[in-house]
């Protein structure tokens, strides 16, 4: 409660700040604007220029001086999508928002209990244990690819899904982990001792307090959850290999072949389809980034 | 001793889960690879390449599977830097593919570590008919002797040029058969013309380029016993050509080419018309020629050394049986079936070179575009002057590696030539020890 | 026994909540990393079985040159990425945290780079913008300069690629962006109060605050950095060229492995690299006493 009236009143003081030095203060937010725009926009150039080009037949693409297509084609769009031999993209996009949807699921829940546990309960072998998961994330992937592969085939996992959801729900990814602790670490004791008094559990404490309180980084963890493994290509490519199972990101190499012919049109059509649920994903999420403090101060 | 049992139990209950998930799922395979002769045999397929030739494969796959109901094929590909990733990995892990599309520069590698099958037998037995293929063909799908691939399609690279622009310049076309000093003069001629002659080929892979001129030498890049085969003024000779040519300004500055060896075909400074003359596999004249709506490309042979040898070889696309295979007899069937049958073939066409077998080849002819066709009569004239050529040793990839970091150490004004040659001449014969 | 009996429920408790994660730790995390740890005193080319070598690619990385370069490009990527790119990103993040319109739609612009992640389309842009012809150069020439190949000269080409891991910050910026909602607004209320400028209240209030993030951010990119691989895969084609110029760490390794076949140095490369990352880190954790403040 206390938390939401702060909020008004800073806006209150805000409003108040605004009328006193109006016109200074709306030239420096214009300038903020204009600065941030026009860094924006080299932001967006990549993303201009593909969706540019998806329009664009293939020779025009990279014989055309203009950067607008000579004449917008959908060619593109409609070949692209129809993806390989009866396969179309719709498939690979189902099969690439079950894989996200299960990563979510499972980093949210897994990485969040081991890290309650790292940042918020005492335990025999903790700074050990916190220490092996940090050194985890140290070894590049090149090298632990192939027991990794000998494992998953002996497991008869290959050509499945498993070997890309299953470990999510056994918190294989420190990086969330970490990422947790640390913002589990600055939620204050204060809450915690009170719940204690109230006769709450460390399980209630989790589920009541801690995981309402560090939303922003549940909410960060679903979203780079949802990116990283919507864009992963090469363990989709090497576990899923039957085209049933195909993915996005493997859909889309599909396009390119370094050693010969590459239709770029339908690969930059289809990038641009499949950053359509990437972007709405960070959009819809990105909102209870800004609630997230609100909401969690009303329930503490 | 309370904290070491919770530790206890939960390590206890993880080797539980790992061994009831391994057991139950080890049984299950048992039970599915039956020995039953009628039963229905499942054999996978790879290769590389992009979405085009996925729909090709694809469709030759499914007319094999109408003939042959009781084999069912599973497809997987990719595209070619991950391809050789995926199939390493899955050899080490004892899952490979039973018929693997394979390539010249990495078949030493698979064979000489058993991870291909011998063919000969099956060969032997008919299962694959070799009876159309030129000898020089069925001898460029072997490592030390011994039978490993089967030629998909052969090809022979070349250099492509635009009659158009040559008009224009009031350049005379190269000819047949031309020498290395009738090319450097033409590059110089271009040069003066105002437009690059050719890309920077000193360096970047070991063949084509610095294969044919050292076999045009006399020589070649290894010997049988995989030793170097070529001599230390051979690469000084060939260095140095390149070096007068950068010097001239004939050929782009280390700057630039580099920039353009890793970019798409569609990029690339022949492509971009910044160089006049380029060197493809002759089988990729169909996509260049699509890169030139108007005006005409036109190839002609590699050079040759005055009054030297013709540096012809085999280069193509194979395909291999894994060793591991289970079913190799009949990966045999299938692979006889997409290097003979007219119903794979005339999907196949020319889509990873002139087909191995010249009644195949003579097939799929009337199928061709123009630019098609010129590229197989190309392929097909350069075969008669091919000689067998060593396969490497293991270790070429490392090689070849020194031979580009040397080439672009002189490139980039970092090294003589002298000092470049020697250096390479040092790591070889570690490498190759 | 009272107090053991406690300690052992607290344990189990806690332990509970670690489960899925020790048997992730030890059913698939361990079994490949151990087995790298093996493979890499042994030479091992992935087909046939591995031979034990011992120390042998220990010390032979020391007197190979590519490796050496190799490090020489890891560092400097490392040293100047990080910091960039972290300064960036918390840059961004607080003008983008609050008291703007529009500033949804702006975060999202801006993290529209990190979405290419590392797609071919990437490597296409940056010829587009550092090459001979490229944009960059076409900018320069309005003014009268004369740029270079950017990203094809062995003493630019490393820089090119720094840029792009700076242009790729969302992921940091995000990660500032939710700990920044965290501090709660009371504080600065409290610091306008007592007059406190903007300044004083980044440094009194929103560093202490976010600082444990600070902390995260800097740890995770310094291991991201000294694993970059896909950067230079990309954008030299798996080379590492000019010159070994863009010879990242982690991309040698790979040619070693995956081009040369030579799994066994390839681990050992691996396991240096993690025993210089794990001591960076460790000295990372010992300094952040000093200046990372949790709520205990």
């Amino acid at each position: 409660m206390e938390t939401s009236k702060a909020v008004i009143q800073t806006n209150n003081i805000d409003i108040v700040k605004t009328e006193v030095k109006k016109s200074k203060v709306k030239l420096s937010i214009i300038l903020t604007h204009i600065i941030i725009i026009a860094v924006g926009i080299i932001m967006l150039y990549p993303l201009l220029w593909m969706v540019s080009s998806s329009f664009k037949d293939n020779l025009d693409i990279f014989k055309g001086t203009s950067f607008f297509p000579k004449e917008i084609i959908f060619d593109n769009y409609i070949k692209g999508w129809n993806g390989i031999s009866g396969y179309t993209f719709a498939t690979f996009f189902k099969n690439s928002l079950f894989i996200c949807t299960m990563a979510i699921i499972g980093n949210v829940i897994s990485c969040s209990m081991a890290a309650y546990a790292f940042s918020r309960l005492d335990f025999a072998f903790k700074k050990v244990l916190f220490a092996i998961m940090l050194i985890t994330l140290m070894l590049p992937f090149h090298v632990t690819v192939i027991p990794q592969y000998i494992m998953f085939n002996k497991l008869e996992w290959i050509n499945t899904f498993l070997p890309l959801t299953l470990p999510k729900f056994l918190a294989t990814e420190g990086f969330f982990i970490f990422l947790m602790v640390q913002f589990m670490r600055t939620i204050p004791l204060e809450l915690e001792e009170a719940a204690k008094m109230d006769g709450c559990g460390p399980i209630r404490i989790y589920w009541k307090l801690i995981l309402p309180l560090s939303l922003p980084a549940l909410i960060t963890t679903m979203i780079f959850t949802f990116i990283w493994t919507w864009n992963d290509f090469f363990s989709q490519l090497l576990y899923l290999s039957d085209i049933k199972l195909h993915t996005v990101a493997v859909g889309l190499r599909m396009f390119v072949d370094s050693m010969g012919e590459s239709s770029w049109g339908s690969l930059f059509a289809m990038s641009t389809v499949s950053l359509i649920p990437l972007f709405a994903v960070f959009i819809f999420f990105q909102k209870y980034l800004i609630e997230g403090i609100t909401a969690g101060g009303v329930k503490g | 001793m309370k904290k070491l049992r919770a530790l206890i139990f939960s390590l206890i209950s993880v080797f539980l889960l790992v061994g009831v998930v391994g057991c139950s799922s080890g049984d299950s395979s048992k039970e599915a690879s039956g020995d039953g002769k009628d039963e229905k045999v499942e054999i996978r397929f790879t290769w590389w390449g992009d979405t085009k030739r996925h729909e090709l494969y694809n469709a030759i796959v499914d007319r094999f599977e109408e003939k042959y109901p009781n084999i069912k094929v599973k497809r997987e590909f990719g595209g070619w830097p991950e391809y050789w990733e995926k199939l390493t990995t899955q050899i080490a892990g004892g899952n490979a593919p039973d018929v693997v599309s394979m390539h010249q520069f990495y078949v030493a590698d698979y064979a000489r570590r058993n991870a291909l099958l011998e063919l000969s037998d099956y060969v032997k037995e008919n299962t694959i008919n070799q009876g159309e293929f030129p000898e020089s063909v069925v001898n460029s799908g072997k490592v030390d002797d011994k039978l490993y691939m089967i030629a998909q399609g052969v090809t022979m690279p070349g250099l492509v040029y635009n009659k158009k622009l040559f008009d224009e310049l009031g350049v005379e076309y190269p000819k047949q058969g031309w020498t290395y000093d009738d090319f450097t003069a033409k590059v110089k001629e271009l040069k003066s013309k105002g437009i690059w002659g050719v890309q920077d080929f000193s360096g970047g892979q070991l063949q084509p380029n610095f294969r044919y001129f050292a076999r045009s030498n006399g020589q070649d890049l290894f010997t049988k016993e995989g030793k170097l085969g070529f001599k230390k003024e051979t690469l000084v000779k060939w260095w140095t050509m390149w070096d007068e040519l950068r010097k001239a300004e004939a050929i782009p500055d280390a700057a630039t080419g580099t920039e353009y060896e890793s970019a798409p075909l569609e990029q690339n400074l022949f492509v971009t018309g910044k160089t006049a003359i380029h060197q493809i596999p002759a089988n990729q004249l169909y996509l260049y020629q699509q890169q030139f709506p108007d005006g005409e490309l036109a190839m002609v042979t590699m050079p040759t050394v005055d009054g030297g040898e013709q540096g012809e070889y085999i280069e193509g696309a194979y395909l291999s049986i894994t060793q591991k295979s289970k079913h190799p007899k009949e990966a045999a069937l299938f692979i006889n079936f997409f290097v003979n049958e007219e119903k794979a073939l005339e999907l196949f066409k020319v889509e990873q070179g002139s087909p191995g077998s010249t009644k195949m080849a003579d097939f799929v002819k009337p199928l061709l575009e123009p630019a098609q066709t010129k590229a197989v009569e190309f392929i097909q004239s350069a075969v008669k002057n091919a000689s067998p050529a060593p396969y490497s040793p293991a270790g070429v990839t490392e090689l070849e590696a020194a031979f580009k970091d040397s080439a672009s150490a002189i490139s980039f004004g970092k090294m003589s030539v002298e000092e470049a040659a020697d250096k390479f001449m040092k790591q070889a014969e570690s490498i190759l020890k | 026994m009272q107090t053991f009996k406690k300690a052992w429920r607290r344990n189990a408790v806690a332990y509970m909540f670690l489960s899925p994660w020790l048997i992730g730790l030890l059913g698939l995390s361990l079994i490949p990393m151990v087995t790298s740890l093996y493979l890499s005193f042994t030479n091992y080319d992935m087909f046939t079985s591995p031979v034990w070598t011992g120390m042998e690619n220990y010390t032979q990385m020391f007197e190979d040159s590519k490796y050496l370069a190799s490090i020489k490009v890891t560092t400097i990527y490392v040293m100047l990425s990080v910091p960039l790119q972290l300064m960036f990103a918390l840059g961004v993040a607080l003008l983008l945290n609050r008291g703007l319109r529009g500033l949804k739609f702006y975060r999202a612009v801006y993290y529209v780079p990190s979405l290419f992640g590392g797609s071919v389309a990437v490597a296409l842009l940056w010829r587009q913008l550092f090459g001979g012809e490229g944009l960059i150069n076409r900018g320069l020439a309005l003014f009268g300069i004369e740029g270079t190949n950017w990203i094809s000269s062995p003493d630019t080409a490393l820089y090119t690629l720094v840029i792009l891991a700076v242009w790729q910050f969302g992921a940091p910026m995000v990660i500032f962006l939710a700990g920044l909602k965290q501090v709660p607004l009371e504080l600065y209320e409290a610091a306008r109060i007592d007059g406190a400028g903007k300044f004083k209240q980044f440094f009194k209030i929103t560093l202490p605050m976010i600082s444990p993030i600070v902390l995260f951010n800097l740890i995770m990119q310094i291991i991201h950095a000294f694993q970059a691989f896909t950067p230079a895969y990309i954008v030299s084609g798996g080379e590492g060229g000019p010159l070994d110029s863009t010879l990242f760490y982690t991309l040698y390794l790979y040619q070693k492995a995956f081009t040369h076949f030579d799994m066994g140095y390839a681990a050992a490369m691996a396991w240096i690299l993690l025993i210089a990352i794990a001591i960076i880190t460790a000295i990372i954790f010992g300094t952040s006493k000093k200046w990372v403040f949790y709520q205990e």
